[in-house]
């Protein structure tokens, strides 16, 4: 067979498809097109974007066949996977860091668009179907982490609910659409599967066309140049004159950049996979284990933050109003200044705001991360007293510190660095408060701290304070706080023996509090 | 040369991929719990136990990661606390009273513990009952005098043991733990160790005697009661 032959045989399926489809028609000039000479390694995040968003749609469907979408399997298909399917642990490794990836690096593309006003005449509309994107890929993200139906989905779908129950008028209703029923059970794990599979991925691919024809049709923008004005009236017939005479055809020569890109990443991501392995799942999704400290994955850290932050008055408006003004915000970005300058150095004012939502966002995020919202609820029973605190004391005190366990006051407070965070290290309290105020603030409580006043007994208060008073650096003096109450005069001749204070802490100071 | 080495690359690759369930991200299976095993002992008493008696110098009460206890209280002993609490402070463990553990778990777990710290003891050992055993309070005075007030009367130096309050707090099984056990790692002898006028330490009927006569400092109305429930004391709860 003659090498012409061959040709022809290869040829003539491809001239048949090519007739009945035009598919080569259609797609050398989604190649050939022309972008523009200056559009360097500032393009390539959103490339980067659609690899990582291509990447879950791939690792999705492969889950797809294993994963069990029921309440009472789902854990378990998870441990399935990790455990018995060759390989099936580093299949979900790579679907959670690159969703995890796709985030980032969506905000990025979304942050250099924005610093770059590439959104400007007369790319609005790429900029709001990327909003749109940008909020299907979010939600792709928080009902991926449904998925995993661990304690963190189960919470982090509580908190959802009661987010939406706050809604006025209609709050019922949107909850049990969102639960499918009154409690988060079996029929909500299957809407949120049907969500995550079907209709969000859906929206996205069909965003994302929308997104690339857009892009075909107005063309990538240039690198902003100071001085360069965008006027909504001339803008395209200089574009299309700048992209004749001196555009690069897309491929190979933008192209080659984003591949080099998009290879680092996907090492990266297949490195960071095979380093630190799945997300999840965590423990067993039962609301009677209250020792678990929920967290949601990191897209939605900095919202965790935010809302845990809020002073409780404000909750409900803020919780429900704030996104609806951040969409409607971000939707209106290219018609409120869609003309002018793109230079990053002329409009000093959006840099600004730009670096201010970043470093809010990083803020918030940690606070998020380091956050001591939860108290550490088997710290009474787990975390020893540490020996400075015990070395010297009396037997009172000592008594006192097992009344400090007993009371679970360590679940909240900090001894030696272990304990909760949600109220203040009491390493040096007694420099801080004399030991009339410290049973004031026991007895009564306040600043978000219960009172103990109906749970502990005189003796047990006398020997929780006389153990707090001792709470203090050797070198440094007893809390003598101008203004601060002076422990009462000595009432009974019981006098404990501190070997820190010296002249002794009056026991009986119940009786002096309850005089005043 | 270039076709060679991009075999040579994509065999390396093929390789490394077949590697991959052997990389530090997969996740470890878990392995599964066996009640009694010396990780399950170690845990549980991480958890439910370690806050206030862990090992040495740390903790408030009475260490358990010690040989000295293990040598005189019996497994019965350790049970019947863990079972039915005991005193003021320790809670009882047992599921049926509210507590995390079943019966047949807190055996195990006593002797998971004997096990780890025990020295091989069975307990009841060291010539002392490790309960309370009744003593004569009058003769108690006397060794109290002797043996104890130089530190532990009112004002002295290491705190007094017959302050009401203390009392209130501690049960005279507590009392008994105190005396004989010591808290060698904070400078408090056990029975048996040297004190001033003792240079042998106590015998058992003057460890019996001076926590009989300790024990009579207490209030009447909290004798040695459980009263970690609603105070009765006026002074506390009433606090407008």
């Amino acid at each position: 067979m003659n090498r012409e032959a061959l040709i022809q045989i290869v040829k003539q399926p491809v001239q048949w498809i090519e007739d009945r489809t035009g598919v080569i028609a259609f797609s050398t000039p989604l190649l050939s097109h022309h972008v523009p000479r200056s559009a360097k390694w500032w393009y390539v995040f959103g490339s980067a974007t659609l690899m990582f968003f291509t990447i879950q749609i791939v690792t999705g469907v492969c889950l797809g066949t294993m994963y069990a979408p029921s309440a009472s399997n789902a854990w378990e298909s998870l441990r399935y996977i990790d455990e018995e399917i060759p390989l099936g642990w580093m299949l979900r490794a790579l679907h959670g860091w690159s969703s995890s990836a796709m985030v980032v690096m969506m905000a990025i593309h979304m942050l250099q668009v924005f610093m770059h006003g590439s959104f400007k005449f007369p790319r609005e509309l790429n900029w709001i179907t990327g909003v749109f994107l940008l909020l299907t890929v979010l939600a792709l993200a928080f009902t991926g982490q449904v998925m995993r139906w661990d304690q963190d989905a189960y919470w982090g779908l509580g908190i959802g609910a009661a987010i939406v129950d706050r809604v006025p008028v209609f709050g019922d209703q949107m909850r049990a659409l969102m639960l499918g029923g009154p409690i988060i059970g079996g029929e909500t794990l299957n809407r949120f599967f049907a969500l995550h599979v079907f209709i969000l991925p859906g929206a996205a691919i069909g965003l994302v066309g929308v997104h690339m024809a857009l892009i075909m049709k107005n063309g990538i923008s240039e690198m902003p140049k100071p001085g360069e004005i965008v006027v909504p009236s001339t803008y395209r017939k200089g574009f299309e004159e700048r992209m004749e005479k001196s555009g690069v055809p897309f491929f190979p020569d933008a192209a080659q950049r984003d591949m080099v890109f998009c290879g680092v990443c996907l090492i990266l991501l297949v490195f960071l996979a095979a380093y630190y392995g799945p997300f999840g799942p965590g423990g067993m999704p039962d609301p009677t284990l209250i020792n678990t400290n929920p967290r949601p994955d990191y897209p939605f850290m900095w919202i965790f933050g935010a809302v845990s932050l809020l002073p409780p008055a404000s909750e409900t408006a803020i919780m429900l109003i704030s996104p609806v003004v951040g969409i409607v915000i971000l939707v209106a970005v290219p018609f409120l200044s869609n003309s002018g300058e793109r230079a990053p150095s002329r409009r000093p004012g959006m840099m600004l705001l730009a670096v201010f939502v970043v470093m809010a966002i990083v803020a918030l995020t940690w606070e998020g991360v380091t956050s001591p919202w939860s108290p550490v609820m088997d710290g009474w029973s787990a975390l020893p007293t540490p020996t400075q605190f015990v070395k010297g004391r009396t037997p009172l005190q000592m008594q006192g510190a097992v009344v400090f366990q007993y009371a679970q006051c360590r679940n909240c407070h900090e001894l030696g660095g272990f304990g909760g965070k949600r109220g203040p290290a009491l390493d040096e309290i007694a420099t801080r408060m004399s030991p009339d105020q410290i049973v004031r603030q026991v007895q009564q409580g306040g600043g978000n701290m219960p009172a103990f006043g109906k749970n502990l007994n005189s003796a047990q208060m006398t020997a929780i304070v006389g153990f707090l008073s001792t709470l203090r650096p050797e070198n440094e003096a007893d809390s003598s706080i101008p203004g601060a109450q002076l422990p009462l005069p000595i009432k009974s001749p019981l006098v404990v023996n501190s070997p820190f204070t010296g002249t002794g802490v009056p026991a009986e100071i119940s009786a002096g509090v309850s005089s005043r | 040369m270039k076709l060679r080495m991009s075999r040579f690359l994509s065999c390396l690759s093929i390789l490394a991929f077949l590697g991959c369930d052997r990389m530090p991200g997969k996740p470890q299976e878990a392995t599964p719990i066996v009640i009694g095993s010396p990780a399950w002992t170690q845990s549980t008493f991480n958890t439910n136990c370690r806050g206030c008696h862990s090992q040495g110098a740390e903790g408030a009460a009475i260490p358990l990661i010690d040989a000295g206890y293990w040598k005189v209280a019996t497994d019965a002993q350790v049970i019947q606390v863990l079972e039915q609490g005991q005193g003021v402070l320790m809670p009882s463990y047992l599921d049926s009273n509210g507590g995390p553990l079943s019966s047949d778990q807190i055996a195990a777990f006593v002797k998971g513990m004997r096990t780890l710290w025990g020295d091989g003891s069975s307990g009841g050992q060291g010539g002392i009952s490790g309960t309370v055993v009744a003593g004569n309070a009058s003769a108690g005075s006397q060794v109290f005098a002797s043996a104890c007030a130089s530190c532990h009367a009112a004002g002295g130096s290491a705190g007094s043991v017959t302050d009401p309050m203390y009392l209130k707090l501690i049960s005279n099984q507590g009392l008994w733990s105190a005396v004989v056990y010591g808290r060698a790692a904070l400078g408090s002898p056990a029975w048996n160790q040297p004190m001033p006028k003792h240079p042998n330490g106590l015998t058992p009927t003057e460890v019996a005697d001076v926590v009989c006569w300790i024990a009579q400092s207490r209030p009447m109305s909290s004798a040695n009661a459980q009263v970690n429930s609603i105070p009765k004391d006026k002074n506390v709860s009433d606090s407008k």
